[in-house]
């Protein structure tokens, strides 16, 4: 049986930082996921795949020079035209939840097999001024990428909680999620707002991705190492909440973190999916 | 009050023409025809399953009409995109009020104000519909949800009146709530009519319909069978007929 | 439809001469493959297709069984076939222990029972990768002999694979013809109707689950050994479901050979591609047929080629139905208990029937909803034979009533006694097999079930018929008697509101009911038909069954009602004879106001 240690003050708090880090980029690629979700019912398995494709990108502008915060400029324009354009097809048939989860699976194939194409398997790591660079606060270290992808989350899951709670358009959302016709019958056309959360979503997707970039080492078959973990993390957080997968996300890190400090890694994934189950069984009117 | 020209005496604010309305292989509505006259409370009774509610969807745009027309001062809304009814000039309390329960009382006045037109007016709308229902100003940050059937009711009409609509729609306002609430609810239904909105009310509650109402129809399986004045209407043996079976 | 096993199993016994012609191994490795996902997919759409329940942790059931049999044969030298049946049971008990808990609660089904599944094989995976069931290093059975059952290895693993195929397409296709998988189905159609019908859908998911994973854990078992190095990350990933259910739902869910066709169709076409060293599009190629078949062929290839085909269904067995007899309802004789002062109906033959004892006994009736009382302590007792009528304005508690009565509610307070057993509290399944039967006020069909097929159901579940042919045909005598025997094979969206309630009233009949509750079964209707249903709702009586029936049609309400009972606001307000009450002074308030309020405009 793996054993206990007890890990030191400092281990301890440079884990539970990690696990802050870590659960930020949960969050973050769980946002556009959730919001997808919970307003437009769609249950979006391609966000991984869009976010991976987003990485891949960014890694091959660094490789041409382009910095990596400066190529988000071009790449989350171009996936927010990608995913209104992928809402406006889709739209047309009506599907299930259900089926939505099923048809984006097989979209993510074709994006993975399309990254999988042009970058072949091998594991690619982005090479950045960032990489390097880290801060000592106190007996902590803090890693210039990690902070940036922290920062990222935090600011853009602020933003569109205020949008969602205090906007107009926000309130339209929310409105027509919970009852789409009636918001019509006020005024609310769903169909372009749709066009509008659909590529808002993908554009998070890519800014997650970049994140991803930043930190790790991509191979195309990561894809679907995220997919539990996040979609744990959407689901604590509640459908729809803008602040809930950030908030679940860093509860899950630091949980996970600690977990490894003080047994073994290879543990950590029990922690998210056992929550996640605690949660469907116990409350699962207030995931969905 | 209302935004928009007026109709001329003789022209009503809305005609509805020859309406066919058929849920896939169910009809509902056999070419129904009515009017409503510019500040006028009119009155549509019927039994359940009539087609009153399915009458007040296609007016207010919720429900595709598959033959006839809606003519809203003089202008044919019939094949407006379902958004587009709310700034013609048409509001709707619907049936079972549909709250946005997830939303706090105030963000559903708020989204009843969507429209440009009613946003810039949003204030005053807001300061109006709490004179009317006094009772709400305490209970403005309370999710609609966790509200009586009888405030569900009272938020449900006030969200219809921050779009500053020329036509006010209620389906049912009396549906599963006490005579008193009722009661409360109707007077001040009247007091919206009497500053000049006109209002189309469909109930099951013959009493209370025919008590506040300038003219009424009645509606039977799809088909209107009697138009005219309450009290003449209320007379007539077969609407005794279709309401007692006596 | 018996022709069906023996093609199976006489399939199964000519591929198993293949290994004799002599192929190189690289065919027994890819036919085995092809065997192996026959035997996941058809596994899981036994419990997912069929129920639509659809599992993502099929890895889990699977990676049990092969954990199982890894166990057994590296560390206690079992021979390998006996591992096998181990295999099969711990995935199953695992599967059971997990349905146990998580078809008790409701609200978990569709996408969340989905997530919920993946959850436990991301659980049971890491919890095997960290104990000594595989350590992290994975488990190597190079030391362990291969039975000796085909010429070489290779032919032996085509060979269990071939057994535990044809096993497994048989049982699948077992299930789907009887009682038990048209119970599925109709748990899949909607789950509440079945279970208010009379399915027992919890014992039914289970049984379905514990199949399906006991076929998973031994194909698990064979291919721990076919893999000779079994590692967590083989297994517990999202893979192996995502494999399955595409397979299946490209071939077809409902149908019992689907999952087979299309996990045929993909490994055939993934291997296609690998052998012309294009894996990469062949990975794309997959994706984009999975998107096809959502969009455009959601009920998967099966489907689509039988009705290319011209291929029917099932047909009804030619032998003539049999007429309404009077052995089909409880007899008129058996409804006549005599006793001084009742009043009287009539039978079909003319003669005045006494109306009887009381049938159903409700006392002291309340249910609250959130912040609604709909029932205020209601009493009210039927009588055998009557038809009894419940009035009253909308949300006044009528149809209320009878979702308490049938069990789709469950009462606050009070007491429901039925022909002297009380009934308060059961789940619906139970008092629907008490005598107890209803229709909804929107028909509720099952809809990919045929008319004809919604009826023979009813007559299962409702009324203990167990044989499906036997159903079937009794099915077709309640269509005779509500005149829908022409439509028999229809589907239920192609008929129109008057034969949608028509087929409520017939599964409602199938049932063998004592007691109907009719709730606004005329709403919607032209004149005409109101008066069939009138005189059908008539006839149903004469047969012995009692109706109580909610309605506004106040015509058909004075024709049909022996005594009718007046809700208002969730109480009772008036009780007696239909003409009599509604000239009561009250009741006239209630429903039309005083003549007062209707005068005067303030």
């Amino acid at each position: 049986m793996s054993a206990f240690t007890l890990p030191s003050a400092s281990l301890l708090s440079q884990s539970v930082l990690s696990g802050i880090f870590v659960g930020a980029l949960y969050g973050l690629m769980g946002l556009g996921l959730s919001l997808n979700w919970g307003l437009l019912r769609l249950i979006n398995l391609a966000h991984f795949a869009f976010a991976f494709l987003a990485a891949y990108l960014c890694y091959e502008l660094a490789s041409r020079g382009l910095d990596p915060l400066l190529a988000l400029a071009a790449i989350v324009p171009l996936f927010f035209a990608i995913g209104a354009g992928l809402q406006g097809l889709v739209a047309r048939f009506a599907i299930t939840p259900f089926n939505s989860l099923l048809l984006t699976f097989g979209l993510t194939g074709i994006v993975e097999a399309l990254i999988q194409s042009i970058w072949t398997a091998d594991f690619r790591k982005l090479e950045s001024s960032y990489a390097q660079q880290k801060f000592k606060v106190g007996t902590l270290f803090v890693p210039v990428p990690e902070l940036i992808t922290l920062v990222l989350a935090v600011a853009i899951s602020a933003a569109v909680w205020a949008v969602l709670r205090y906007t107009d358009l926000g309130r339209a959302l929310r409105g027509a999620a919970e009852d789409a016709p009636i918001a019509a019958a006020f005024g609310v056309n769903q169909k372009a707002n749709a066009l509008l959360l659909a590529g808002t979503c993908a554009a998070l997707a890519s800014i997650a991705g970049v994140c991803l970039a930043l930190s790790f080492t991509l191979a195309p078959s990561q894809i679907y190492a995220w997919i539990g973990v996040v979609f744990a993390a959407v689901m604590l957080g509640g459908l729809g909440r803008a602040l809930g997968p950030l908030v679940a996300g860093t509860l899950i890190g630091v949980s996970e973190a600690v977990t490894m400090a003080v047994t073994a890694p290879s543990w950590a994934p029990m922690v998210s999916f056992t929550l996640l189950i605690a949660v469907l069984v116990l409350r699962p009117g207030k995931s969905a | 009050m209302s935004a928009g020209a007026f109709p001329s005496a003789a022209e009503p604010l809305l005609e509805v023409r020859d309406l066919e309305v058929a849920y896939g292989v169910a009809p509902a509505l056999w070419g129904v025809s009515i009017e409503v006259r510019a500040g006028e409370l009119l009155s549509i009774v019927g039994p359940n399953g009539a087609g009153k509610t399915t009458l007040v969807n296609a007016i207010a745009g919720i429900q595709p009409v598959r033959a006839g027309h809606l003519v809203l001062a003089g202008r044919d809304i019939t094949r407006l995109a379902p958004h587009r009814f709310c700034a013609a000039g048409i509001a709707i309390v619907p049936e079972g009020r549909r709250l946005f329960t997830s939303m706090t009382v105030r963000e559903n006045l708020e989204l009843g104000s969507y429209l440009p037109a009613a946003r810039a007016q949003r204030r005053e709308s807001l300061a109006a519909a709490l004179a009317l229902f006094p009772a709400l100003e305490t209970r403005l940050a309370s999710p609609a949800g966790e509200l009586s059937g009888g405030q569900q009711q009272m938020v449900a009409i006030a969200r219809a009146l921050m779009a500053r609509p020329r036509l006010l729609l209620l389906d049912e306002p009396s549906l599963g709530l006490a005579p008193l609430i009722v009661r409360d609810l109707f007077a001040a239904v009247q007091r919206v009519n009497e500053e000049g909105m006109a209002v189309l009310l469909v109930e099951q509650n013959v009493a209370m319909a025919m008590a506040v109402a300038d003219r009424a129809y009645v509606l039977e399986e799809g088909r209107i069978v009697g138009a005219g004045e309450p009290q003449a209407l209320l007379a007539r043996p077969e609407i005794q007929r279709t309401y007692l079976g006596v | 439809m018996k022709r069906t096993p023996i093609a199976i199993v006489g399939a199964g016994v000519a591929l198993a001469g293949l290994p004799l012609l002599g192929l190189p191994p690289f065919y027994d490795s890819l036919l085995y493959l092809m065997l192996h996902w026959i035997v996941l997919a058809t596994s899981w759409n036994i419990l997912s297709g069929y129920t639509g329940y659809f599992s993502f942790g099929h890895g889990a059931f699977f990676g049990a069984g092969l954990y199982t049999t890894s166990t057994l044969l590296a560390r206690f030298d079992w021979p390998f076939l006996w591992t096998l049946p181990v295999a099969a049971l711990v995935a199953a008990v695992l599967g059971v222990a997990l349905g146990a808990i998580v078809f008790r609660v409701k609200g978990v089904r569709g996408e969340l029972f989905a997530l919920l599944t993946l959850a436990v094989t991301f659980v049971i995976g890491t919890i095997v990768g960290n104990t000594p069931l595989d350590g992290g290093q994975g488990v190597s059975l190079s030391a362990v002999p291969v039975p000796p059952i085909g010429p070489k290895a290779s032919a032996t693993f085509y060979l269990l694979a071939l057994a535990a195929a044809t096993s497994t397409l048989m049982i699948a296709w077992g299930v789907a013809a009887s009682r038990f998988g048209a119970g599925l189905f109709a748990i899949h159609d909607d789950e509440d109707a079945a279970e208010v019908m009379g399915v027992p859908t919890y014992r039914y998911k289970l049984m379905a689950l514990a199949i399906s994973c006991a076929l998973a854990g031994a194909a698990g078992g064979i291919h721990a050994l076919f893999l000779s190095y079994v590692t967590v990350g083989e297994v517990f990933t999202i893979a192996v479901p995502l494999t399955v259910v595409l397979m299946s739902v490209l071939g077809g869910t409902r149908h019992w050979a689907g999952p087979a066709v299309g996990a045929i169709a993909i490994t055939g076409l993934l291997y296609s591609f690998t052998a012309a060293d294009h894996a990469i599009a062949g990975k794309a190629a997959t994706g984009a047929i999975l998107i096809a078949a959502i969009l455009f062929m959601p009920d998967g290839i099966l489907p689509r080629l039988q009705r290319v085909l011209g291929r029917r269904r099932t047909r009804l067995p030619s032998a003539a139905p049999a007429q309404p007899t009077a052995s089909a309802l409880p007899t008129a004789a058996e409804a006549v208990v005599a006793a001084p002062g009742d009043a009287s109906a009539r039978d079909r033959r003319g003669a005045t029937v006494r109306v009887g004892a009381v049938l159903l006994q409700v006392r002291g009736l309340d249910k609250r909803f959130k912040g609604i009382h709909a029932l205020s302590a209601v009493d009210v007792d039927v009588r055998r034979g009557e038809i009894l009528g419940l009035l009253g304005p909308n949300g006044s508690g009528k149809s209320t009533f009878i979702n308490v009565v049938s069990g789709h509610y469950a009462a606050t307070a009070g007491e429901i006694r039925f022909e002297g057993r009380t009934l308060t509290g059961e789940p619906a399944h139970r008092i629907a097999a008490a005598g107890i039967a209803r229709t909804y006020q929107i028909p509720r069909p099952f809809a990919q079930f045929s008319v004809v097929d919604n009826v023979a159901l009813a007559a299962m579940f409702g009324g203990a018929v167990a044989d499906p042919a036997a159903a079937r045909r009794e099915a077709m005598t309640w269509l005779e008697f509500t005149g829908l025997a022409g439509r028999a094979e229809a589907r239920p969206d192609a008929l129109n509101l008057h034969q949608r309630k028509f087929l409520e009233l017939a599964r409602a009949l199938a049932s063998r009911p004592r007691l109907v509750l009719l709730d606004e079964v005329l709403c919607g209707l032209t004149p005409s038909e109101t008066d069939a249903a009138v005189a059908l709702i008539r006839r149903i009586r004469d047969q012995g069954a009692t109706i109580v029936f909610v309605e506004h049609v106040m015509r058909a309400v004075m024709a049909l009602s022996d005594r009718i009972v007046v809700f208002d606001h969730g109480l009772l307000l008036a009780e007696g004879a239909a003409s009599e009450v509604m000239k009561r002074p009250h009741v006239m308030t209630a429903y039309l106001g005083t003549a007062a309020v209707a005068g005067a405009r303030p």
